[in-house]
């Protein structure tokens, strides 16, 4: 049996009540138009992470998001988010954010190509109408913008 | 799998390891890699908007669990 998040975020949210979870109303679904092999992939995170010179996230309730550029050599990245899982994220964000690994398998040719640049936002956030009208909708004209076919989000 | 169950995000691949810790420990970019590779391979898979798929990651060689346990107290010691 998988490990139950939902109580230990209840008891951490103290003495603001629980998160409370947002399911869109209908899943959203795009078929996929072309093979992984043939696909251009950008990650999106939820860590509030940044490469060093970028403008840092407010905690805790910012909505603004940062491109981060897919290019592991590209610089060190720092995670702003306040949650207490962050010691060992902040020791390597590779294990949140696999900007390398993603690099390593559009080399070996079972990704196309990579997006120029990946995009990192807040998670955790109570405003769930901003992020529905404006944070999503901006994030999803980025990644129109730079061609992407496939986001992969990772939570944080 | 709780909170991914109510979120239902389009296509979901659960990652049986400690929130945070996503693609395996600090500095092991072979398991990095692994995880990226393996969750990419489920995509072929989803069927339906909403969909889980479970490969069945597991956190210790040994499937120990013990990693429970010292996360619950990492996160409520932070708080």
């Amino acid at each position: 049996m998988p490990l139950e998040y939902l109580p230990i975020m209840a008891r951490n949210s103290t003495p603001k009540p629980p998160r409370v979870l947002v399911a869109p109303s209908k899943p959203s679904w795009r078929p996929m138009t072309k093979p992984l092999e043939r696909s251009r992939v950008a990650l999106l995170t939820s860590a509030a992470l940044r490469l060093a010179h970028q403008q840092p996230f407010v905690p805790r309730e910012d909505l603004s998001y940062r491109r981060v550029s897919s290019d592991p050599a590209a610089g060190a990245i720092v995670i702003d988010h306040h949650s207490g899982i962050g010691r060992v994220p902040k020791q390597d964000p590779e294990i949140v954010f696999p900007r390398t690994a993603l690099a390593a398998v559009v080399k070996q040719g079972i990704v196309g190509e990579l997006s120029p640049c990946h995009f990192s936002f807040m998670g955790g956030l109570r405003q769930h109408k901003e992020i529905e009208n404006e944070l999503a909708p901006a994030l999803a004209g980025e990644l129109a913008k730079e061609h992407v076919d496939l986001a992969l989000l990772v939570p944080y | 799998m709780d909170i991914m169950s109510r979120v239902t995000p389009p296509r979901a691949v659960f990652v049986d390891h400690p929130v945070g810790r996503t693609f395996g420990p600090p500095h092991d970019r072979a398991r990095n890699q692994a995880v990226l590779t393996r969750a990419l391979a489920e995509l072929a898979n989803f069927t339906r908007p909403g969909g889980i798929r479970d490969p069945g990651f597991q956190w210790s060689p040994d499937g120990s669990r013990a990693w429970e346990d010292e996360l619950r107290t990492e996160m409520l010691h932070h708080h």
